[in-house]
Parts: C-alpha cells; sequence; structure tokens
C-alpha cells in the first residue's frame, strides 16, 4: 500500500503527526517528475515570450516615447492624440470599414467556389488547382500584373470600350482604387479559403446530410439546416483569418497598385504604419501598431461572438 | 525516467548558459569596436543605396581608391540598402544604435530633417568649399553635414522631332506659360502623342511641377523667402501653382492614367520612347540627359522653365543631390576624408561621363557633345535651389496626398 501510494504528495509516506508533513509537501512540489511537464514546454513558451510577448511590450511602451529630439522622451498619450488628429489615419480608419465590407465576399466566393467542388462539378480537380494557384504569387508579381491590366489604358479598359461601357482610371481614382485593390485581394487570397473549406465539408457528417434527403429537404433547406451549421467553425475561422489577411497581409499590393493613393484614398493601417516609420517617426508608428492590434483584437472577438449565433453553432 | 528528465534538464540549462556567454561576448566585442577611440578604428560602415549601374559601380571603387590611398589601413565595408525602403531601415538602426559610421542621404528634407542625428562637419570641410557647388541642400541651422557629389535638378526636356511635326519649331522652344499652353494645344491637335509625361502614383508630380517651373510663378524675392523658410501657403503665387497644376490635367497635357502611373520609370519611358513631346526629368543618376540621349539622340532637347508671371526671374532649378552624412562621433576623422574622396576631381570627372551627372565639382569640364548637358550646365551659375526640397516631410507628404486627389475628382 505504501507503495501504490508512494509518490501521492497527499498521502504521507510515514505516518509522523506534527510539524513534519506541512515541511515536506513543498519539498515534493519540486520533484523532477512534477516540473517535467514544466521543462519539456518551457522552450515553446520561452520562445513564446522572448519573441513574441516581449518585442510587443517594448512596441506598446515605445509608442509612449516621441520622435525624433524627443527619442526615449516618455510622453503619454501624445503620440495617440496625433493619430487620432492625422487625416491619414481618419482614411485608414474608414478604408478598415471598406476592407470590412468586402470580408464576407470573399468568404462568399470561396464558399460557394468550394460547395460546387464538394459538389464534384465536372472539372472540379482542375479548378481546385486553377483557384489555389494564385496564392502560390507573391503580392508584388500579382500587383504587377494587375497594374498593367487596371491601367487607363490596359486591357480591362479595351474591353470596356469595345463593350460601350466607361473607361476608369482604375487605380488612380479616389473612389475606385481601394475597391480595386481588394478585388485583387481577394482573386489572390481566396484560394486558401477555398482549401479551408474543403477540409471543412470532409468534416460533414454523411449521416445528417442523407437523413435530410430522407426527410425532403431541399438543396436550400440542406445548405441552411445541415451544411452552415456543421460547418460553422469552419465559417468562424475562415472569417476571422480573411480579415486577418485582409488587415495585415495587403500591403504589398496597396504599395504597387495604389502606392495608399490618390491622396489617402486607399490608406490601410499597415500601410500607414509603414509611412509614419518612414518619416523618421518610429514612435508614432508603434502607437498606430497597437491600435491596429487592438482594432484586429476587437475585431475578430466581435466576428467569433456574432458568427457563433449567424451559423447556430452546435 | 528520472534520468532522462535530469540530462535533458542538465542540457536546456547547458544549452541557455551557452546562449548567455554567446550574447554577452558578441555585446563585448560590438561595445569594443564602436566605442573605439577617434580615428583608431579601422573599419568603415556605409551605408548607400546601392550602385544602379557599372558606372556608378566604377565610381564606388574609384572613391574606396581614394580614400585608401590616405587610410591605407581602413577596412571600408559599404552595405547597400534598398531605396525603397532606405530611409525606413536607416532610421530604424540609428534607432537601435546599430547605424552605419556614414551614410548617403538625399539633399534638402531627407538630410535636414535628420540633421539630429548626423554630426557636423563645417570646419572639416571648409577647404573645400569654393570647387563645389549645390552646398546649401546639406546645409542646416548654419552647420554643414555633407559635401555634394551630384547636382540634381529638374530640367524640361523635349523632343525635337514630336515639335516638328506638330508645326513646332525645335530650335525655339516655348518661353512663357501661354506659349506652353498654345504648343500643348498644337501637339494634341497634330500627333498622336501627349505633350507631357506624367507619373504621380506617389504624388510626386506636383513635385516635379512646382520646384520645375517655380521661377517662372514666383517672383526672385518670393523665391529666395521661400527657400529661406518664409512660406505663405495662401499667397498668389502660391496658389497659383496648385491651380495651374489642375488646369495643366484638366487640359489634357498629360498621358491618360497619369494618377496611377509611377513616375519612376513608367513615365519617363513614355518620353524614352517617344509617347510624350515632353518631360520634366533629373540632371542626375536616373531621368537625366544621357539616359534620354540613348533614346532620343539629336532629337532631345532642353528648356529652361516658361515665364508664367511678370516680375520673375527665369532660373534652372538645381541643388546638392546626395551627399555622405558622418552618424558616428569615433569616426568622423575617417569620415571626413570619405566625404573628400566622393568629391575628388578625377573620379567625378570619369563618372560624370560614364553615368550621366552633373557633379558639384565645378573644376570639372563635362567632354561630351550632348547639347543637352552642355546647355544645363551653361545655365548652372544663375540657378536656383529647388523648391520642394525646403519643405518638411510632413508637408511633402500633404502635397503629394492633395494633388493627386485633386486630380481623381475629375
Amino acid at each position: 500500500m505504501t507503495a501504490l501510494l508512494g509518490s501521492r504528495p497527499d498521502v504521507p509516506t510515514d505516518v509522523r503527526p506534527g510539524a513534519a508533513s506541512p515541511k515536506r509537501r513543498p519539498r515534493r512540489r519540486f520533484s523532477l517528475e512534477r516540473s517535467a511537464p514544466l521543462v519539456l514546454v518551457f522552450p515553446a513558451i520561452a520562445i513564446l515570450l522572448v519573441f513574441r510577448v516581449y518585442p510587443l511590450v517594448l512596441g506598446v511602451n515605445f509608442s509612449f516615447t516621441g520622435d525624433q529630439e524627443l527619442n526615449g522622451v516618455f510622453i503619454g498619450l501624445d503620440n495617440y492624440v496625433t493619430l487620432f488628429t492625422d487625416v491619414r489615419f481618419h482614411a485608414a480608419a474608414r478604408n478598415v470599414i471598406v476592407v470590412l465590407l468586402f470580408v464576407p465576399l470573399e468568404v462568399l466566393v470561396a464558399g460557394i467556389l468550394a460547395t460546387f467542388i464538394f459538389l464534384k462539378v465536372p472539372g472540379h480537380r482542375f479548378y481546385r488547382s486553377v483557384y489555389f494557384l494564385p496564392v502560390v504569387l507573391s503580392p508584388i508579381i500579382i500587383g504587377a500584373i494587375f497594374n498593367i491590366v487596371l491601367a487607363a489604358n490596359g486591357p480591362l479598359n479595351d474591353v470596356n470600350k469595345a463593350l460601350g461601357l466607361p473607361v476608369i482610371d482604375w487605380l488612380g481614382q479616389s473612389n475606385s482604387a481601394l475597391p480595386s485593390v481588394l478585388g485583387v485581394h481577394i482573386w489572390a487570397t481566396f484560394g486558401m479559403a477555398l482549401v479551408i473549406f474543403l477540409a471543412g465539408f470532409s468534416t460533414v457528417d454523411q449521416e445528417l446530410l442523407d437523413a435530410a434527403r430522407i426527410d425532403g429537404a431541399s438543396l436550400a433547406q440542406t445548405i441552411w439546416y445541415v451544411v452552415i451549421p456543421e460547418l460553422s467553425q469552419t465559417i468562424q475561422f475562415v472569417f476571422v483569418t480573411t480579415t486577418i489577411g485582409m488587415l495585415t497581409g495587403i500591403f504589398g499590393l496597396l504599395y504597387t497598385m495604389t502606392a495608399g493613393g490618390p491622396g489617402a484614398a486607399s490608406y490601410l493601417p499597415e500601410f500607414l504604419i509603414w509611412k509614419l516609420n518612414g518619416e523618421a517617426k518610429p514612435a508614432l508608428a508603434s502607437a498606430a501598431s497597437v491600435v491596429l492590434l487592438l482594432l484586429i483584437l476587437v475585431i475578430g472577438l466581435l466576428q467569433i461572438r456574432v458568427l457563433r449565433r449567424a451559423t447556430k453553432e452546435v | 525516467m528520472k534520468r532522462l528528465i535530469s540530462s535533458a534538464a542538465l542540457g536546456l540549462a547547458a544549452a541557455l548558459t551557452l546562449t548567455a556567454c554567446g550574447g554577452a561576448s558578441t555585446g563585448a566585442t560590438g561595445g569594443s569596436g564602436g566605442g573605439g577611440e577617434g580615428g583608431s578604428a579601422d573599419r568603415l560602415v556605409i551605408w548607400n543605396w546601392g550602385a544602379s549601374d557599372d558606372a556608378a559601380a566604377a565610381f564606388q571603387e574609384d572613391v574606396v581608391a581614394n580614400f585608401n590611398e590616405t587610410h591605407p589601413d581602413v577596412e571600408v565595408e559599404i552595405v547597400s540598402q534598398p531605396f525603397d525602403q532606405y530611409y525606413t531601415l536607416l532610421g530604424s538602426a540609428i534607432e537601435a544604435g546599430t547605424g552605419p559610421d556614414v551614410a548617403l542621404f538625399n539633399g534638402g528634407t531627407q538630410l535636414k530633417s535628420r540633421a539630429d542625428s548626423l554630426i557636423p562637419v563645417t570646419d572639416e570641410l571648409s577647404d573645400i568649399t569654393g570647387d563645389l557647388a549645390g552646398w546649401p541642400a546639406f546645409q542646416a541651422d548654419g552647420e554643414t553635414y555633407s559635401a555634394p557629389m551630384f547636382l540634381q535638378g529638374f530640367p524640361i526636356y523635349f523632343n525635337k522631332a514630336i515639335f516638328t511635326s506638330a508645326g513646332l519649331d525645335p530650335e525655339n522652344p516655348p518661353k512663357t506659360w501661354e506659349e506652353l499652353g498654345a504648343a500643348c494645344d498644337a501637339i494634341e491637335a497634330g500627333t498622336e502623342v501627349d505633350c507631357f509625361a506624367l507619373g504621380n502614383k506617389e504624388g510626386l508630380g506636383i513635385e516635379f511641377f512646382m520646384s520645375g517651373l517655380g521661377s517662372g510663378i514666383f517672383t526672385a524675392d518670393e523665391y529666395d523667402a521661400w527657400i529661406d523658410g518664409e512660406r505663405d501657403w495662401t499667397s498668389e503665387h502660391a496658389r497659383q501653382v496648385l491651380t495651374m497644376w489642375a488646369e495643366s490635367s484638366a487640359n489634357g497635357w498629360y498621358n491618360d492614367g497619369a494618377n496611377s502611373t509611377a513616375m519612376f520609370n513608367d513615365s519617363f519611358d513614355l518620353f524614352s520612347g517617344g509617347k510624350a513631346a515632353m518631360v520634366i526629368g533629373l540632371s542626375s543618376g536616373i531621368a537625366h540627359w544621357k539616359q534620354f540621349d540613348e533614346f532620343l539622340g539629336e532629337d532631345l532637347g532642353f528648356m529652361m522653365p516658361v515665364t508664367t508671371n511678370e516680375g520673375t526671374t527665369i532660373a534652372l532649378p538645381i541643388e546638392g543631390g546626395i551627399g555622405y552624412g558622418v552618424l558616428n562621433e569615433d569616426k568622423k576623422d575617417i569620415a571626413v576624408d570619405w566625404i573628400k574622396a566622393t568629391v575628388e576631381r578625377d573620379a567625378q570627372a570619369d563618372y560624370a561621363l560614364a553615368g550621366g551627372q552633373i557633379v558639384s565639382n565645378t573644376t570639372v569640364e563635362l567632354d561630351t557633345d550632348i547639347t543637352s548637358a552642355q546647355e544645363i550646365i551653361a545655365e548652372l551659375p544663375g540657378s536656383k535651389p529647388l523648391l520642394h526640397t525646403a519643405l518638411s516631410g510632413d508637408t511633402l507628404d500633404l502635397l503629394h496626398r492633395s494633388a493627386s486627389s485633386c486630380w481623381s475628382a475629375r
């Protein structure tokens, strides 16, 4: 019995009443077996702390200091005040809303096309690779390609001209620049969302689908009452990753396609961060980064909450 | 099991100790190297944005050779950074205390806005002041921070063949704003090409427009006051710049989609390719007389800014373009010798010809028969600094944005 209980700290091995047992307990807590899990997760946690959390704290701390002659001086919230009065920040904030409007579009495109592939439309294997192809292209290359396609005298406008549609300088007009870039971003990245959807489809319970069919559910009813609730976690995941991708992964396209312009019409927070740093205001750029981080955090959490309800997660 | 865990823990501890040792020893080496006593350090770390062509690479070799004549023991380490991110990277490196000893800067705003990170070298360069032109772009608050290597200006180039086919006299380019407007109308009506090549994607067009044509818009007094920092953006002539900018676009002077065309090098390619009659280009580095000459040859013409307002004095807009600034106080002496090596006469003379530069060393004679280059040099004595490089980074950025968004409303 003693041997069986030997390693249990709550059962003292030698039953000596008094002060002895509380003294022994803490020593046993630090035995090698007990600390083994800690030792094993230590590298992962250390890497996380040193390369993620520590720089994050440094960055947040840096955002409370000044730039140039005030370099390293604590200036409180001044950077944030400056930021909130900057017209470029206003433009970037407005554009975040535009970006959020495009997120459902990308999810919808990926979701519908994934459904077609799932339903094995003719040539579905071919389409699966074609849809994924742009994902492997560098944003700079995609930007360069679409700079030509969308140029004022480019192929798209030639088609428009031939069809009698108006010719637009897609990337040179305030109201069309950002939507054009977002459209290209969707084209370039929906393949990844599509693959995630396909992975999600493979987890849909076939019995539920069969049951729905036996109950006489139409295709729309099957999708609405069976597929979407079954895929709710996938949809949430795609929504959140697409949003993050749009807010943090569009820099390359912006840089090559519009350079934030015309004016500040296509500024997004990450582009603003880069611009501010380039203007020798790294601390102000840090403040903008903190705001972007909070923004993504809030939007991400809200999305998950909203989507949980919308997709009737089981 | 116990043994396994304890050896794992031991291994981890050992690894951590080693890493810690490594970190400490690296720090110590860096400390003794960076904090070396003035002049005794045997390495000079230099940042620039690389050599764009063979001529630039040859010039860099010449400069290193010149420098090593006086400092044979000093190892020159040149780090080329991408130009697009140059100032971002440099700013971050300076911030982190890992900046170079010497770094290349554009004159004007880029250097002046960073003057607080630079070591003044006013007295050290006083002996070469007389040989070089273009100093003001490298001076701030009465101190000199660098010596100009090349002169950067915004000359207006034109295509004589297009002028001829539009019925204009290529030997007598427009001299007033009205004549320029009439010339553009003639080009529009008589040819298939555009009047001006322009790329305004980054908003840079307004810089070229303002500095390229400024001396014909502002009076000499207004011009000098502007350079000295007394600027009235609500003045008649300052507003006129923006009005003219908007009108020129409304009148169809530029290529289609100018607002989404990159200045470097799409717009200059339009001019080189004979798709536009005129362009406000540069005098050094890129988009200059030599580059255009390769495509247009005899057809390349140069013209001065046009007179818009009475009482103005037409001047070629040109000033010190790029130069090296000193960042490490400890290596100031050898850094100054590096700067002097970059403006040495023979190296500059070779590069001027090979690379198409208008160099700062006024004792250099440019041995070329490209007429536009000789015409630019002939205008140097009456030249004036660029209007836009006197502006702060914030103002320039605002100007870029306003100038591109006022067009997109069209």
